[in-house]
């Protein structure tokens, strides 16, 4: 097991580089000149140029992208070119706040994802399975701004109940999580159900059912616990991409996440923000793709890392 | 009755319970402003709209700019212009101190100066005050600044924000201002004015805290001010309808006839010193033709414009600046004309009408991209066929920044805004032919010998009222050139909640809450 972790985390280095190498040419392959921006509509060509002198990016892409390398396994992500704030200091402030979001949104996704989705799986084809399936499509395709501004508008306007934008308090979460929650949720809800459908259609459960256990313990206990593992697939990748920032999220609710950070770095072309900020993203990506497969593991017992 | 009574009762309680922080008020309280973008550093370094609306609360310019263009004396208290026009003698203001407790004296306006104008500090505004030779203490509340030849425009240039005067101690206690180094610095000001910086939460937050020391005659009043990064037009909109903020810096135009129904909140509209054009490649075919280039301005229904896509938030340009520049004066504009503009595009050599590419931004300006569509949908009426091309601002900014002989832009909108209030920064830096991108910000390639003539004039003529002609003459040749299709000035539209009062939207597009208070 330990082997297969270490065999499996050596695995992601190459996958981290390659996504390094990939964002450092790309953001430097569009237009968008940041020392042009930083100058401003009203400056001179060579103040254009002593700020690109001063940065750093009048040299060769193949030296600037050895110092990163070089920078970035001693653990220094460079600094903004903007506002010189260290980039690994910028990430640890706003990663703990996208994660807190991300992790609400799933704790939202889940408790209406799931149980949606066993009814739906048990009643198949009932008036309630329709009902659920009909919104969980809504849910996936309706854009999380509209929702956003929606929810706000009812909320903290109408109703006053609850603040429009913020990240202090709990409550503040409240809104921002559902809106994010809501289309994992509808994803993990049809997930579930098919799933579900899956295992019941299986022999075993026919032998449970025959022997004579209770419908409820039936799908609690013998059911939900296998069809859970596609499920703990989608979760995991979910959980990918609400920590991938939920950006459109975070904008509407004024979240300062990472999210957030890495559209403002693209917009303004803050180079180093920008590649911090995706390395980031790509490492969380990899560990929950660990997580997930250890999980199997952990609900299916026929699954064994050698 | 009582019923009601009573769910009113609790209705009070649970909101009170539930928006209690943003609202818990004693003596001057705290002001709440949403804006959409974060400042960037709050030093010398500075280069955005953001950056400067808080610098103006915290670190206070030499002279001021009054929202009706009037330069007047802040940290100065008298100045007085040597009779050749080169050396300008500045009397401070006895007795004010940096927030840091240092004082305020000619030798720390010479280190301020000095450290600006330096070329190794690569200051990004330091054309500001290039024309400056040398500065010096005459005594200890008295600095002369003596320029290479008169320039009328260097008052107007002192009361750029970011030509504030910092505490020399407070920047060399944080090891310098230059980023880098000198990050600590630009995420902590020390100036003189009526706010000191509390703290900075990227991304989140910037609050001010009253300075009771204050030396001006106008004391502040609210405690604490607070810029809330709200980053979508939208919900800044509806946090200001919920009490969240009070008040909501650039409303998008659709939103205001919502606004205008809730009871608790004000729409202001103020003038911008900013205007909105869209400027002709002057040295590329057909806009080398002066007919072509006003038949686009007869073709284009500006008045339409402003009315529909900018519900009525706009001026109508009838100068290459905006009123309440020193300097402007109404020349004229060009009416809708389909016939004028179908007869001078024949007289071009272009009967059957042309095909052209409008370049635009979007996102940057107050609805740009449905501005560029209706350019499209009236020259189409003219018989000439422009194709748009979007793009993203550091795109569209590098794009329409490449010398003439590597553009290959037809048409682009852009907007300026002179914000330091006088003619110069307006004209000279678009019109002048030494101006020209990249080196400038001439990105229409204009040239009239005349025009720059006018110009270099103007900086050096010290009698107000034939400065003032001067401008008129250049900026009347201006729009018979018509190197722009014309199109309005900006207005900026505030929400703000019904109790603020006092609150100053100045017209270089700042929101400015040191005068504002709380009423009942």
């Amino acid at each position: 097991m330990s082997v297969y972790l270490v065999k499996r985390l050596l695995l992601a280095l190459p996958v981290l580089l390659g996504v390094s190498l990939v964002v450092f040419t790309m953001i430097r392959l569009i237009p968008g000149d940041p020392a042009l921006l930083m100058a401003g509509q009203a400056a001179t060509a060579e103040v254009v140029q002593e700020i690109r002198h001063s940065l750093g990016l009048d040299r060769p892409l193949v030296v600037q992208y050895g110092i990163f390398l070089g920078n970035a396994v001693r653990g220094n992500l460079g600094r903004s070119l903007f506002n010189s704030a260290p980039v690994t200091e910028e990430l640890a402030q706003r990663f703990p706040r996208t994660v807190r979001l991300a992790l609400a949104s799933m704790v939202v996704a889940l408790l209406i994802g799931i149980p949606a989705g066993i009814v739906s799986a048990t009643r198949h084809l009932s008036w309630a399975d329709s009902l659920l399936m009909i919104l969980a499509l809504a849910g996936v395709s309706m854009p999380v701004f509209w929702l956003g501004l929606n929810l706000i508008l009812i909320f903290a306007v109408r109703l006053q109940w609850l603040p429009a934008i913020g990240h202090e308090t709990w409550r503040h979460l409240i809104l921002p999580a559902i809106t994010l929650g809501t289309a994992s949720a509808a994803l993990i809800a049809r997930m579930t159900r098919s799933a579900m459908l899956e295992v019941l259609r299986q022999d075993y459960v026919r032998t449970a059912r025959a022997k004579g256990v209770a419908e409820p313990a039936v799908v609690r206990r013998h059911a939900l616990r296998n069809a859970l593992i596609p499920v703990v697939t989608v979760v995991g990748l979910q959980l990918g991409t609400l920590l991938s920032g939920a950006v459109l999220t975070e904008t509407v609710f004024a979240w300062p996440g990472v999210g957030r950070l890495l559209v403002d770095a693209v917009l303004a072309r803050d180079y180093p923000v920008i590649q911090g900020a995706v390395l980031l993203i790509a490492t969380t990506f990899v560990l929950l793709n660990v997580v997930v497969d250890l999980l199997y593991a952990l609900l299916d017992p026929r699954i064994r890392y050698e | 009755m009582q019923t009601r009574l009573v769910a009113l009762f609790a209705a009070a309680v649970v909101a009170t319970v539930l928006v209690a922080p943003s609202f818990a008020q004693q003596s001057g309280g705290t002001l709440i402003i949403g804006r959409g973008a974060d400042a960037v550093t709050l030093s010398f370094y500075a280069s955005a709209a953001p950056d400067s609306e808080t610098m103006a609360h915290v670190v206070e310019t030499l002279f001021k700019l009054t929202p009706d263009g009037k330069i007047e004396p802040l940290l100065a208290e008298s100045h007085r212009l040597s009779p050749d026009g080169r050396q300008l003698t500045i009397r401070l203001r006895r007795g004010i101190r940096f927030h840091d407790g240092t004082p305020l004296d000619a030798a720390a306006v010479k280190w301020n100066l000095d450290y600006f104008r330096n070329p190794e500090n690569r200051v990004t505004f330091r054309f500001l005050l290039s024309e400056i030779t040398s500065v010096d203490v005459v005594d200890v509340n008295t600095v002369r600044i003596t320029t290479g030849r008169p320039f009328v425009p260097l008052l107007a240039h002192l009361t750029h924000d970011f030509v504030g005067i910092h505490s020399p101690a407070a920047v060399e206690r944080a090891g310098g201002m230059r980023p880098p180094q000198g990050m600590p610095y630009g995420a902590a000001p020390v100036g003189t004015g009526p706010y000191r910086f509390r703290e900075w939460v990227r991304g989140d937050r910037i609050v001010l805290d009253r300075n009771p020391d204050y030396w001006g005659p106008n004391k502040p009043v609210i405690d604490q001010i607070v810029w809330r990064v709200i980053p979508d037009d939208g919900a800044r909109v509806l946090a200001l309808e919920g009490g969240q903020i009070h008040v909501a810096v650039r409303v998008p135009p659709r939103e205001t006839s919502r606004l205008a129904l809730n009871r608790a909140v004000r729409v202001d509209r103020t003038s911008s010193l900013r205007t909105i054009y869209i400027g002709f490649n002057n040295q590329r075919r057909p806009f080398t033709d002066v007919r072509v280039r006003q038949a686009f301005n007869y073709a284009v229904d500006k008045r339409a414009i402003v009315q529909t896509i900018l519900g009525g938030a706009a001026r109508v340009s009838d100068a290459p600046i905006a009123p309440g520049i020193v300097g402007y004066a109404p020349i004229m504009s060009y009416p809708r004309d389909l016939a004028r503009a179908r007869q001078l595009l024949a007289e071009a050599g272009f009967p059957q009408g042309l095909n052209v590419t409008l370049h635009h931004p979007t996102g940057r300006y107050v609805q740009d991209a449905a501005v560029a569509a209706a350019v499209q949908a009236q020259l189409r009426e003219a018989g000439i066929n422009a194709r748009l091309v979007t793009m993203e601002w550091a795109t569209y900014l590098q794009v329409t920044n490449r010398p003439v002989d590597q553009t290959d832009i037809e048409m682009f909108m852009l907007g300026w805004g002179t914000v330091t209030g006088d003619a110069d920064y307006g004209l000279y830096s678009l019109f002048h032919s030494s101006q020209w991108a990249p080196g400038g910000s001439g990105r229409f390639f204009y040239k009239n010998e005349r025009v720059d003539g006018l110009l270099d004039q103007a900086r050096a003529i010290t009698d107000p009222a034939r400065r003032a002609a001067t401008y008129k003459q250049a900026m009347e040749l201006i729009m018979q050139d018509a190197p722009w299709l014309f199109l309005h000035s900006e207005s900026q539209i505030t929400g703000l909640r019904r109790e603020v009062t006092g609150l100053l939207v100045h017209p270089t597009e700042r929101v400015l809450a040191m005068n504002a208070r709380f009423s009942r």
